[in-house]
């Protein structure tokens, strides 16, 4: 096989694998298909479940297994891809860089499609810089300092970043974009830009849906993203070399693997294209030394070598320069990643306080294990068909940044629904089932009333919604028949309603539908929650 | 190689403002729809009312509910060839059929043959569920009955939602939902249960599911606010599923405890008199349901008792 065959074949594997990424994150979503037989649900034996494997990158990605094993001891679910992963890179090298990794491949073509740099600035962007050992430093950071309990790994994994990226801000902004010409067009009075309006929120529903959907921190996540794609105007693939953890876990692993760069110093004429597109920084040329754990085998230097002084071939697993991860970048890696965890429960959270506004989903492992393993991926926010689940800012603290926070002014958690459990990749979120949900019942906190606010106490009026919405049988909101003081001195006689704590799961319906909005009459803390021993309310 | 001259950037954004420009005037134009459809229910057709009733072991939902329609002359009646007939259903919850939080899909699938042997062109099912759509259609089986009848099952969203002019007492300009108003053929296809405020959830009060905006605060005058409702949606056929009903928690229940068996259906074309005939089935006079009493003085419809075309089958 020609090396021109083997480039090509990277090109169809970067964009088989990098469209096999986006169908999952669309398709991760309740399907599109409403027909399933619900004779099935009726007996409880079949769930509302995902049709897709949308977790098969997390799976295949052996940074979050790892981090998962030392963290959580949890061998997560399907790791046998992420073995394979590691098994090709301790025979191949780096080829999950070049030929899979769906972020590199968006790097890759952001880097080549319209250069920022060309010429000899490219060739000078090309060189083996000291900030290629950032990466390393960021590695042990994060073993480190999941090996102490604290697993933020997620934050700059590729696989979790890349799929935070577009299915929190990429996707849900350009949904809101899209939902917006729809209702323009429907509100116009023509005719046909209303069926063109119907027509296409039809076809495009299967990727945005029909609703406009929010993430809380959607801006800052999109803003990142931006950031780092843009950080390729500056050297190619910047965030391979440079930042990306994963990249350095398999650079490590690449140490002896038998695939190489083979050079013909004599052959070489210096004309520096090899340097030009080597994407790694990996000294492809006869006279520098190959940085064996910095190649993202990409192939371009053997591709594009007029005079073939360069070739990979199969040799020899030692001769090559080893990994220089850098003193320093280890020593800083190794002390950062003891002192953040503990940095991180400075803010008592774990130990003595707990923040009423952290509400975790059904099934949330209890918050010390919870941070072993959240990769902060977002999967389970995009699943959630109530857009209740977002990535949190502050109410997690330090540690639970990105983690996912039910915010019940913006969803509600579906009483039967248990999909962000068998989403998360990790089982961060155990994957029970709704039977064990209802019957358990496995509360994610409690709602209390606040009267001043509330139409019934505050003698405004009757109301009821958040009775009549309360999803338990029977209902843990209930009423007691009194007159109170209306406006003006009058006497109201209305139904008065009132929160039973131990029928209560937390699951904010009633929050969600009150009348009163943005911070209404009835509202929701994690207090009660069952996966907290300490949060508990009731003997 | 490329010698047309290629537009730039200041010239695209030019043609751009210019298309967005003529788009807005297009859409400034606001109108108040009125219900363009001349109703049955509200001009001087015979009343009738039906009782279907399901006497033996293991019968089928199907068979009592086309039974009930050839009491009084078969679908024909409402639907001619070729309307876009529009099924309101209760479906707002995403709770399983055997709940009873939401219309028999047996009946639906009925009733949606029906229209569709009467020579509907297009069969809609509509509703703007509480739940997220999605779950409830799969939940309540709805979808299942769209997808073995090729019915159309029309995903609620703001831009199917209009504001229109009620005309209430109470309520005068509310978003409405589309195509529950614009079809030739209204079907209302209830389920009957209980209600912490309004008592019961018969027919009537299933259009606040037909109703999008701010309808949470309708509770706080949940009878004036009903008969406004049913006043402007006025169905041709109200058919309410007592097959199975919820007789506590309503009206989400959640439990097979809160649901009591009975075997009835109700078809009538006066939304009064259908309801009051449910009402009965909770052992409630319907004088002492707010919204059926007011439905009555407000003249919706009269009373069960006052219609005399009241007919029983039963399978």
């Amino acid at each position: 096989m020609k090396i021109r065959h083997l480039v090509w074949l990277r090109r169809c594997s970067q964009a088989f694998f990098l469209l096999l990424f986006l169908f999952l994150v669309v398709e991760s979503r309740l399907p599109q298909d409403y027909y399933l037989d619900y004779t099935q649900l009726i007996s409880g034996e079949k769930e509302l479940r995902l049709e897709q494997p949308v977790t098969f990158f997390f799976q295949a990605d052996p940074l979050v297994w790892i981090t998962s094993l030392i963290s959580g001891h949890v061998l997560i679910k399907g790791f046998g891809w992420s073995l394979a992963v590691l098994i090709l890179t301790l025979v191949f090298g780096r080829v999950f860089c070049g030929f899979i990794c769906p972020l590199g491949t968006l790097h890759h073509l952001v880097s080549y499609f319209r250069p920022a740099l060309t010429g000899r600035r490219l060739i000078k962007a090309n060189q083996k810089t000291n900030s290629r050992k950032i990466k390393y430093f960021i590695l042990i950071l994060l073993l480190v300092s999941a090996l102490f309990g604290l697993n933020f790994s997620g934050i700059l994994d590729p696989i979790a970043f890349f799929y935070r990226s577009l299915a929190l801000a990429v996707l849900p902004g350009a949904g809101i974009g899209i939902k917006e010409i729809f209702d323009f067009l429907a509100r116009t009075d023509i005719k046909v830009l209303n069926y063109l309006s119907y027509t296409a929120e039809v076809l495009v529903s299967p990727v945005f849906g029909y609703g406009y959907q929010a993430f809380k921190t959607g801006w800052l996540i999109g803003t990142i993203f931006l950031l780092i794609l843009f950080l390729n105007r500056i050297r190619p693939r910047f965030w391979c070399r440079t930042l990306c953890p994963l990249g350095a876990l398999l650079g490590i692993f690449s140490r002896f693997s038998i695939l190489g760069l083979s050079k013909k110093t004599d052959l070489c004429t210096q004309c520096d294209r090899c340097k030009k597109v080597c994407a790694g920084a990996a000294g492809p040329i006869p006279g520098d030394a190959w940085q064996k754990s910095e190649c993202l085998m990409c192939l371009n230097c053997h591709n594009t070598c007029p005079e073939d002084a360069v070739a990979f071939k199969l040799r020899s697993p030692f001769g090559d320069a080893g990994t220089d991860m850098g003193r320093r970048a280890v020593l800083g890696g190794l002390t950062a990643g003891v002192a953040l965890p503990f940095f991180s429960r400075l803010d008592g959270q774990i130990h003595t306080v707990s923040s009423p506004n952290l509400i975790r989903p059904p099934g949330a492992l209890p918050e010390r294990v919870f941070l072993t393993l959240c990769q902060r991926c977002g999967l389970c926010m995009k699943a959630c068909p109530t857009n209740v689940i977002n990535p949190a800012l502050t109410e997690g603290g330090l540690a639970g940044f990105w983690t996912p926070n039910l915010i019940m002014i913006q969803g509600y958690c579906e009483y039967t629904c248990t999909l962000c459990g068998s989403v998360c990749p990790t089982g961060a979120i155990a994957d029970i089932s709704a039977r064990e949900k209802i019957e358990e019942p496995v509360r994610i906190g409690s709602a209390y009333f606040d009267r001043g606010r509330c139409l019934p106490w505050s003698g405004n009026g009757p109301c009821i919604v958040c009775e009549e919405h309360c999803p338990t049988s029977p209902k843990a909101i209930y009423f007691y028949e009194d007159t109170v003081r209306g406006p003006a001195g009058t006497r109201v006689r209305v139904k008065l309603p009132q929160v039973d704590l131990k029928k209560c799961v937390g699951c904010g319906i009633c929050e969600n539908k009150c009348i009163v909005k943005g911070r209404p009459a009835i509202r929701v803390i994690a207090a009660g929650e069952s996966r907290s021993v300490r949060n508990q309310i009731l003997l | 190689m490329n010698t047309e001259k290629q537009l730039t950037r200041r010239e695209s954004i030019k043609k751009l403002l210019r298309i967005w420009s003529g788009l807005s005037l297009g859409g400034t134009a606001v109108l108040s729809l009125q219900r363009p459809r001349p109703s049955l229910a509200a001009g001087d057709a015979p009343k009738f009312l039906v009782d279907g009733v399901g006497r033996t072991e293991g019968y089928s939902v199907n068979a009592l509910t086309r039974k009930i329609f050839e009491a009084v002359g078969g679908m024909g009646k409402f639907v001619s060839k070729g309307d876009v007939v529009a099924i309101k259903p209760n479906i707002s919850w995403a709770r399983a059929p055997h709940l009873a939080a939401t219309t028999n899909p047996e009946v639906l699938e009925a009733v949606i043959e029906l229209c569709q042997e009467a020579g509907a062109k297009k069969v809609r099912i509509v509703d703007h569920t509480i739940h997220g759509a999605k779950r409830c259609f799969a939940v309540t089986g709805a979808g299942m009955v769209a997808k073995n009848t090729g019915a159309d099952l029309v995903h609620p969203r703001s831009s199917l939602m209009r504001d229109m002019k009620l005309g209430g007492n109470r309520l005068d300009v509310w978003p409405v939902f589309k195509p529950v108003v614009e079809a030739d053929t209204l079907i209302n296809l209830p389920v009957a249960k209980v209600h912490g405020l309004s008592g019961l959830t018969l027919g009537m009060k299933n259009w606040i599911g037909a109703v999008g905006g701010r309808r949470n605060a309708l509770h706080q005058d949940i009878h004036q606010t009903i008969v406004d409702l049913e006043h402007f949606f006025k169905p041709d056929i109200i058919l309410i599923d007592a097959t199975r009903v919820m007789i506590r928690n309503g009206p989400s229940g959640g439990s097979t405890a809160d649901v009591a068996i009975m075997n009835r259906l109700i078809l009538s074309n006066d939304p009064v008199a259908a309801d009051a005939r449910a009402a009965r089935l909770f052992d409630k006079k319907p004088e002492r349901i707010g919204f059926i009493q007011l439905g009555q003085k407000q003249g919706l419809g009269v009373y069960d008792t006052a219609i005399s075309r009241h007919l029983e089958v039963a399978v």
